[in-house]
């Protein structure tokens, strides 16, 4: 007997675990925001010193939330666009708990201190097994029901979030290479610079598909739909999609420029990393264009405000991004807070943000309601964040810059003009600002927390969306 | 940087495999056309509690 | 879920129509009831709601067109049932059958939603899927569960039609060979990103900082990735060459497959023996940039295929026949193939002609918009020719066949097209010569270099010689003509100019003189009402009364003026018939007079226009109005004369009509040189007589009647529509009945040919810079790729800007 609805509770599961996630780790992010302007604000509890804080920050926002963000929207769009139920109920039970799993356990073993010291996997061993194994199956899950599709055309979005979780199979698997030697502790397989560049080549590509690619399968299912009108052009968005992917595996050597790699990689990094404004503006003028003829709707749907203005952060730091590959730009901008103000340009602006507006859009869809509680609280909701990412990043584009001059500032003797202490010093007014910034983003997760909790005891009996029609007799 | 010995095959490879996609996606006709993929999502009705009356007759028929 | 349109009691439901007062037909609307305005929309509305599709008056963004209350008969569906018919567009696996359906009356993309829905619903319907950008759908159902009939029945019943399509003539084969192009960009492209993977850093390192064999891992891995490249990417180039020199001919794919190979096998080479220069970011570049601009000139192809393509696809597969017409109207259901001249056929309204033929009952109107591309429908009664493949539109119509298969009107404009196609143009021939002997021209340079080279700087010698051999290739010099030529022929074609010949569109831009060759190409040739002059009362009442008095009668003059009186006639009575003069009748208690003015007003004459036929009005007080009568200016002649003569034509009007006809018409539309009575070889030493002066002629005729004349001048346009056309000797043939057409061609055929002279000039100037800066070795094979490459492309996309042009 064929399936008759589809899969809602994978979707559901994961949905709410997105706030959930997101909430915990832009909590984390604040009190290490505020730690860089109070340094005692913890009382010295090691478990929750800055070092071990900040890993959890990162591995929460885009594994926990970003990556429930993911597991939601695709294995949701997928289903829809190829109007077939997912292949297995357990298995996607399966990567839910598993996925939520890995998710406890590195919380549990960073906070303890357990790392591999390599930046975006600092987990050990045995939970990368377990990445790999949940992965897998999540991998078969996705592509299992895009081989049991109903339509013809596999829709653009499913090739997104394919690519995605291909190479991040790939990536993780090459880069987490590592000797045990106890349950907690492991040697990376490749050596110095090789495990460098083995690292930022994973560290560049996890951003690259992780944070990039998946998201803009989101968007070419989620703006359209929440604009009802198709995608601006179908064709430009396999350009883009064959394009992106052959030009960003090759940009990663831009991590280690001014590093022992050998000149003609970092310089073939800025090459690469110039080239891919290309494909990545094409994608955002695709989804922008979308709503061409349309634009009235932007005044009235804050849905569509999120979608859009995550659109327009993606533009702003696929450009800002090349711009400090380039070998002078990257010499002032390079273990500045500039970089910290580029990702959160892109985590905040882009990542949350269309994340965001996607769970806006799901969310009632999940509970058999026909919008979210409030939507008057979007609307909040939406000013907060942009406010506060705007905040964010002007605050950390100042201080980096600031710092950059400071540190390459000389004497006519040649001696440094500043001690590095005093560039810590004039820091300050600029992390408060963040820390302004980003509390009033993480405020903004909690007014949807409050949202969704609405919308959700409001729902009535919940059942799962029809499947349009059985073709097969 | 030995381990460009490792990394250019594997990349190689990697080349083979979206190659194969490509020729695969043109033989089945995924780009034959270019316009109604995206129409089609929008058709696709997901507001809640929609009595799928069609469904449901042909569910009928079928199971006769 | 968001709601369906508000109620608006006004407007029809389903097509938007206003209700006609007093009309009743309402439609279920889940609780509510909403008003339709005909039977027709009340039950399309009904089945769609019914079916569980109301999401369809969400989703659309167009109004469908208002469906016909009658549906056609199953009966006539069936015949499509019939293996007979089916073997020519249905494909069978088992009980198992696919078919591809031309779907009508797609508006918006919810149109299309509708129908796949809707046809997936139906229990025995495996699969249906609906192209966006064609129209078409393929179907699979199995035909143990449902016939085929049923499928088009449904479709019918929502308010479409369907017609199944016979694809095997190019449209499987242009997939296939898109395909094959799509392949083959893409592995080139991949190739070519990833090679310049492994050439940059190369190109980036300083001396020392990348070690030797770090340097031959990439170029091994260039190597393995130039290998598909070139094998596979550019086999059409190999092919190519392949084919001409076993000819012993030299076409520009040989001194491309030498710059490849050359270059692909000295890397290889260099490679191996790990030293030397290696260049597989050039070959792998070239070929992409060649395929890429291979491809848009494929495309550009297609799309002037297609408009022929689209004449032959409505021709139904079945008919139904009237063996014994007219003693009985017994019916019997055949292929249309087996139709033979003579057959009586009986075709419904939305049917189509399954062949030529003549109409021998009923009144209808056709939409012969395949042929003209004009969307008008044409009116049709008994004895007016029917196209096959046009589409009956109003009402049924039995209708004896004349022409069939090869002979129809279809299959010979299909076939003058294949001939244009088949034809190079001179212009092209041309330049493929000159591209041979360039060529060989090339080859010899390129031995003479190697020599040169090799006497001066043996090392050098072999990759300046594979530079000199890309650099210099005429691709572009041999795609320049062609390609400026495909672009504005597909063009034209679908504005219904067709050209026959493939000289014609190069002859027309060079033409100076424009002949009509009767008047009938100026007019419309149907005998109407041209001017009315009013002695006494209004126009309309004269009009009316006129009507009134030719009430019963058939003849022209009768038909026009009741034609002209529109609805608002009189009723006359008493009407007595003068043989040759005219009719006497009373009108409410007044006696009449029309006809002669001999008869109605004896000893005046009227102030019409000389060539006009005159038709007086009296009373027994006396005239009341003049009617010319005559053959009406087609609506644009004015503006064709107007347009030409700005382009800076000489217009010539030689007729054989009365001299006095023909002058005044002339005069009408300002043609300067006008005769009239002329003969056929009066017209003959006309034109013979314009080219004598240097003049280059464009004669435009019925194609028929004239041959001579037409094949005197230097270009021929047949212009009258339908079944002349297709004999026609002519150079092009107008489909459209719009005039304008061409000077829209004139127009056209002067851009085409400045574009083609901007591409020659290009790329011959191209070509004379770069050969000798290749030959003296200041470009290497990479730049040499780039340069050769982008300058195919630019005369490319010059060319294609024709397909584009807007119309003046």
């Amino acid at each position: 007997m064929e399936a008759t609805t589809y899969n809602y509770k994978v979707v559901r599961q994961f949905a709410i675990m997105t706030v959930v996630w997101g909430i915990v780790g832009m909590l984390v992010g604040v009190i290490i925001a505020a730690q860089l302007i109070w340094p005692d604000i913890t009382y010295g509890i090691e478990w929750l010193s800055y070092g071990r804080l900040r890993p959890l920050h990162t591995n929460a926002v885009i594994f926990a939330f970003g990556g429930s963000a993911l597991f939601a929207t695709s294995l949701y769009v997928v289903q829809r666009t190829c109007q077939t139920r997912l292949l297995s109920d357990g298995l996607a039970s399966f990567v839910f708990w598993g996925w939520q799993l890995i998710i406890v356990l590195a919380a549990v073993t960073l906070v303890l201190g357990i790392t591999t010291s390599k930046e975006y996997a600092e987990l050990e061993w045995p939970i990368d097994v377990l990445i790999a194994v949940v992965w897998v199956a999540y991998a078969v899950l996705f592509f299992g029901t895009i081989v049991k599709r109903k339509t013809k055309y596999i829709y653009v979005a499913n090739w997104f979030f394919g690519a995605y979780i291909v190479t991040i199979a790939l990536l993780h698997i090459v880069n987490s290479m590592a000797f045990p030697v106890t349950l907690t502790k492991s040697y990376s397989m490749y050596a110095g610079v090789h495990d460098a560049m083995v690292q930022w080549w994973y560290g560049h590509n996890a951003v690259g598909f992780f944070l990039t690619t998946a998201f803009l399968g989101m968007m070419y299912y989620f703006v359209p739909k929440q604009a009802g009108r198709p995608i601006y052009s179908y064709r430009l968005s396999i350009v883009h999609f064959w394009t992106l992917n052959f030009i960003y595996m090759w940009a990663g050597p831009h991590h280690l420029l001014y590093t022992a790699l050998p000149d003609w990689a970092q310089s073939l990094g800025m090459i690469f990393s110039l080239m891919l404004i290309a494909p990545s503006w094409g994608g955002m003028i695709n989804g922008i264009m979308t709503l061409s003829g349309a634009w009235h709707k932007l005044r009235t749907d804050p849905i569509l405000k999120f979608l859009i203005v995550a659109l327009s952060f993606y533009g702003m730091s696929t450009f800002e991004g090349p711009m400090m590959s380039v070998k002078t730009v990257n010499a002032l901008s390079h273990y500045t807070e500039w970089t910290i103000g580029h990702v959160h340009s892109g985590a905040l602006g882009w990542v949350a943000m269309i994340s965001i507006g996607s769970l806006y859009y799901l969310i009632p869809r999940l509970f058999g309601r026909e919008e979210m509680w409030s939507v008057r609280l979007i609307n909040v909701h939406f000013w907060w964040s942009t406010i506060g990412v705007v905040l964010y990043i002007a605050s950390m584009w100042i201080a980096g810059v600031a710092q950059g001059l400071m540190w390459r500032a000389t004497n006519d003797d040649g001696t440094l003009t500043y001690s590095f202490a005093q560039s810590v010093n004039a820091m300050y007014p600029f992390y408060t600002i963040r820390l302004i910034g980003g509390t009033m983003f993480f405020a903004g997760m909690l007014l949807m927390a409050y949202n969704v909790w609405k919308t959700i005891a409001a729902g009535r009996v919940v059942n799962d969306a029809r499947i349009p029609e059985a073709v097969h007799a | 940087m030995d381990i460009l010995y490792l990394l250019i095959p594997l990349s190689l490879v990697f080349v083979a495999v979206i190659a194969a996609f490509f020729l695969w996606a043109v033989k089945s006709g995924q780009f034959e056309d270019m316009e109604g993929p995206a129409h089609r999502i929008l058709m696709d009705d997901d507001l809640p509690e929609e009595g799928k009356r069609g469904a449901q007759q042909k569910s009928d028929e079928n199971a006769r | 879920m968001s709601a369906l349109p508000a109620p608006d009691p006004q407007h029809c439901f389903h097509c938007g129509e206003p209700v006609p007062h007093g009309a009743s037909y309402p439609i279920r609307v889940g609780q509510d009831i909403r008003p339709a305005c005909c039977r027709g929309c009340q039950a399309v509305a009904q089945t769609i709601l019914d079916s569980g599709n109301a999401d369809y008056y969400r989703l659309r963004t167009e109004l469908p067109k208002t469906p016909e209350a009658a549906l056609e008969e199953l009966k006539k569906l069936q015949l499509y049932d019939l293996p007979e018919v089916q073997q020519s567009f249905v494909r069978s696996e088992g009980h198992i059958r696919e078919a591809s359906l031309i779907l009508e009356g797609i508006v918006c993309a919810a149109c299309i939603w509708l129908n796949e829905r809707h046809l997936q619903q139906l229990p025995g319907v495996i699969a249906a899927d609906i192209n966006f950008s064609t129209h078409r759908a393929r179907v699979r159902w199995d035909d143990t569960r449902i016939k085929l009939s049923d499928i088009l029945k449904a479709v019918q019943e929502i308010g479409y039609h369907a017609y199944p399509f016979d694809t095997s003539r190019q449209e499987e084969l242009f997939r296939k060979e898109r395909n094959a192009a799509i392949r083959r960009l893409a592995i080139a492209g991949l190739g070519m990103m990833q090679v310049m993977m492994y050439a940059v850093p190369v190109y980036l390192a300083d001396a020392g900082t990348m070690t030797h064999d770090i340097e031959m891992l990439m170029r091994w891995a260039s190597l393995i990735l130039t290998t598909p490249v070139v094998f596979y990417s550019s086999a059409p180039f190999f092919l190519g060459a392949w084919r001409d020199f076993k000819m012993g001919r030299v076409g520009m794919d040989v001194p491309v497959a030498l710059g490849v190979g050359l270059a692909y096998a000295a890397s290889v080479w260099a490679t191996w023996i790990q030293s030397g220069e290696v260049y597989f970011d050039s070959v792998t570049m070239f070929v992409f940039f060649l395929l890429t601009g291979r491809f848009l000139e494929m495309n550009a192809r297609k799309k002037s295929a297609e408009a022929a393509e689209s004449l032959i696809k409505l021709i139904p597969a079945a008919t139904v026949r009237l063996p014994g017409y007219p003693a009985c109207r017994e019916e019997e259901t055949l292929a249309a193939v087996k139709l033979s001249p003579g057959d009586h056929v009986m075709v419904g309204a939305g049917e189509s002609f399954p062949a030529d033929g003549r109409v021998v009952e009923g009144a209808s109107s056709v939409d012969e918009s395949l042929l003209t591309g004009e969307s008008r429908p044409v009116d049709k009664h008994v004895g007016s020719p029917v196209i096959g493949g046009t589409l009956n539109l109003a009402s049924p119509l039995v209708v004896r066949v004349e022409r069939i298969g090869a002979d129809t009107v279809l299959s010979g404009i299909v076939r003058l097209l294949d001939r244009a196609l088949a034809e190079k143009p001179r212009l092209a021939v041309l330049a493929d010569r000159f591209a041979a002997w360039f060529v060989l021209g090339l080859l010899v340079a390129a031995a003479g270099t190697a020599l040169a080279w090799y006497s001066v700087d043996p090392q050098r010698a072999f990759w300046i010689t594979v530079s000199v051999l890309v650099v210099s290739c005429p691709c572009a010099l041999s795609l320049a003509t062609p390609a400026a030529l495909t672009a504005a022929l597909g063009r034209l074609t679908r504005l219904g100019l067709l050209s026959t010949r493939g000289h014609a569109l190069e002859t027309l831009a060079r033409a100076t003189d424009f002949v009509f060759d009767k008047t009938g190409t100026l007019t419309t040739g149907e005998f109407k009402l041209v001017e009315v002059e009013v002695v006494r009362g209004s126009r309309e009442e004269a009009l009316a009364l006129a009507a009134a008095l030719e009430q019963g009668a058939t003849h022209p003059v009768a038909q026009a003026l009741r034609e002209a009186a529109g609805g608002n006639r009189r009723h006359a009575v008493n009407l007595r018939y003068v043989p040759g003069q005219g009719v006497a009748g009373e009108i409410d208690g007044r006696t009449y007079r029309l006809g002669a003015p001999e008869y109605v007003a004896p000893g005046r004459e009227s102030g019409l226009r000389a060539g006009l036929t005159a038709v007086g009005l009296a009373d027994e007080a006396g005239l009341i109005a003049w009617f010319g009568l005559g053959d009406a200016l087609r609506p644009q002649a004015k503006a064709l004369v107007e347009r030409l003569r700005r382009m800076g034509m000489r217009l010539h009007l030689y007729s054989g009509d009365r001299p006095q006809n023909v002058l005044a018409l002339a005069r009408e539309l300002g043609i300067e040189d006008a005769r009239g009575g002329m003969r056929p070889e009066d017209k003959l030493a006309a034109v013979k007589a314009l080219q004598a002066q240097g003049r280059v002629v464009v004669m435009t005729g019925d194609g028929v009647n004239d041959a001579p004349v037409l094949a005197q001048a230097q270009v021929s346009v047949a212009v009258d529509q339908g079944a002349e056309a297709a004999q026609a000797a002519a150079d092009m043939v107008l489909l459209s009945s719009e005039l304008s057409r061409l000077a829209d061609g004139v127009h056209m055929a002067r851009k085409t040919r400045v574009v083609i002279r901007q591409n020659l000039t290009w790329s011959v100037a191209y070509n004379v810079l770069a050969l000798p800066a290749a030959a003296m070795g200041y470009v290497t094979p990479w730049l040499a790729g780039i340069g050769m490459s982008l300058s195919s492309l630019l005369v490319v996309l010059n060319a294609l800007r024709l397909a584009k042009a807007p119309r003046q």
